[in-house]
């Protein structure tokens, strides 16, 4: 790989298995019966892309279109079904809506067991975790179990831990678009620093402005196949038009 | 040989995640007993409970024998190794069902959330142990060399006790009947493995299930060696090994294999 591109997307394709069963109740006549009761969906097909070390991607397109799969593929917690993706560097942990903390735990908890996943010691977490609860302004709901928090809170310590050590790939779902306008913007901030630093964003969104700013890169989807991709002005027109 | 080196340096990886794998294990344990208020002596308690209550139904009802020694000591140094063994593969067939807001937001190797249920089990167990050593003492066991091959038993439990639990918890990420399967198939066991008996009371034409079944070969050398009945037996110690190995390495093997999909499924 030549030596600034960190994530490199070769023919990916992702086939999800639906109506899995999930019980030997409906496993069990399956087998017997000799059907194959699963159907195939094509997530993603023969997707390409590239990105350089300290540009930014936008994916953008409709809902079910792929975007939350090819984030899940460069943080590598899926497989692709077919081809092949390269990621080099440290990927920080998927920013996204629902359940991504342990429920159970609380947001101390939480950020020292995040920590460790991403290999650092007790020393180093304990280091980072002042700044981690300056930057989500949760300090007295940090020894509260996470499923008492909003879904604003949430957000708040999911991007405050991602952020708190410079991470080389940050992927962020949709999820710029919950919490207030101000801590939107701090985050916003916080990751035009990044930039400036080398890091390498990956960002779903439907903001065309932010894009615009933050983006060098976009990749537009529709229903899995790949429409566009390139610079960024070109591809919202592409997806404009995809939209009309 | 290629296999040897990839589990080397998967064993290497396991070292580099020892804080991770130490950090899910003590929440595993802290979490358990948090609410209750006895806390941590449940581990205790229960097995004394168990041992007590199994020791007046076997022995006093129904007089097993136990080879001249008090049954609640024979009983006990072989409960509570089994125990941990159940244990282990009831809280690892869950373990990376219920961690599933971790395995769909980052990587890091799957097998460590098995691991780390297996340790904190283990830690349960030692301080378990701790019920085996007053009943030691108030019955005066005077305990012999042999003693020295408990560690390895122990090895070879733990080998037996991960490779099962790498596969249940993979396929009950697919087929959630696995963990109520499992509790119904670890109970069966349970009274096929000489825990709460001697296997010499098993009339001889029927033996051979206890040699197939590496838990009753663990049980009974746990047995033999703590109590003073001698070296263990090498042939079925070798053979529970062997199969124990087999088993992790299959279990292993798959495992990696279905790995990539789990954040699908979950
Ligand atoms: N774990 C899964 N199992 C089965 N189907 C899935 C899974 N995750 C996503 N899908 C399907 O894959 C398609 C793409 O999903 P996704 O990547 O979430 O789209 P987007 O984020 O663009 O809305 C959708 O049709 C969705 O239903
Ligand atoms: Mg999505």
């Amino acid at each position: 790989m030549s030596d600034n591109i960190i994530i490199k997307a070769e023919n990916i394709s992702k086939v999800y298995n639906l109506r899995r069963q999930k019980t030997f109740k409906e496993f069990l006549p399956a087998l017997f019966s000799g059907s194959d009761t699963r159907i195939k969906l094509n997530a993603l097909s023969h997707i390409d892309f590239e990105v350089k070390k300290g540009e930014s991607l936008a994916i953008v397109g409709r809902n079910g279109s792929g975007k939350s799969t090819i984030l899940k593929l460069i943080a590598g917690v899926t497989k692709p079904s077919d081809g092949r993706i390269t990621v080099l560097g440290q990927v920080a942990p998927l920013i996204e809506l629902g359940a991504g903390f342990h429920p159970e735990l609380t947001g101390r908890e939480n950020v020292y067991l995040n920590g460790s996943i991403l290999g650092f010691k007790k020393k180093e977490i304990d280091k980072l975790y002042n700044g981690i609860v300056e930057f989500s302004e949760l300090r007295q709901f940090m020894d509260q179990p996470v499923k008492f928090y909003s879904s604003g809170m949430y957000m708040r310590l999911a991007f405050a831990v991602a952020v708190a050590e410079t991470p080389d790939i940050l992927l962020v779902d949709e999820i710029l678009a919950v919490g207030d306008t101000k801590f939107q913007e701090k985050c916003l901030r916080r990751i035009k620093e990044f930039q400036k630093e080398g890091s390498t964003m990956i960002m779903v969104s439907h903001d065309l402005n932010m894009i615009n700013e933050y983006c060098q890169k976009i990749l537009v989807l529709d229903k899995g196949k790949q429409i566009y991709f390139g610079e960024v002005e070109k591809g919202i027109d592409k997806y404009q038009q995809l939209l009309s | 040989m290629n296999s040897l080196k990839k589990l080397r340096s998967n064993l290497k990886m396991m070292w580099d995640y020892r804080e991770l794998l130490w950090n899910l294990a003590h929440r595993e344990i802290n979490q358990r007993y948090k609410q209750s208020v006895l806390g941590y002596a449940w581990v205790i308690l229960v097995p004394l409970a168990q041992l007590i209550v199994m020791n007046f139904l076997f022995s006093i009802v129904l007089r097993i024998p136990s080879q001249g020694i008090p049954f609640i000591i024979f009983l006990a140094v072989a409960l509570l190794p089994w125990n941990f063994f159940a244990n282990s593969l009831s809280s690892s067939v869950n373990s990376l069902v219920s961690n599933s807001s971790l395995i769909t937001k980052i990587y890091f190797p799957r097998e460590i959330l098995v691991y780390s249920t297996i340790i904190a089990k283990m830690v349960d167990f030692l301080f378990s142990c701790i019920a085996l050593v007053i009943f030691f003492l108030v019955y005066k066991t005077t305990l012999t060399l042999t003693l020295f091959w408990v560690p390895l038993i122990f090895v070879i439990q733990i080998i037996f006790t991960t490779g099962l639990s790498l596969i249940l918890a993979a396929l009950n990420l697919f087929y959630r009947d696995i963990q109520y399967l499992l509790n119904l198939v670890v109970m069966l066991w349970m009274y096929l493995t000489p825990v709460m008996y001697p296997v010499e009371i098993v009339p001889e034409k029927y033996r051979f299930i206890f040699s197939l079944n590496p838990m009753s070969v663990i049980i009974n050398a746990y047995r033999q060696t703590i109590l003073g009945g001698g070296e263990p037996n090498y042939f079925s110690l070798t053979v529970a090994f062997i199969t124990s190995s087999v088993i992790f390495a299959v279990s292993f093997y798959l495992f990696k294999k279905m790995e990539g999909e789990f954040a699908d499924y979950v």
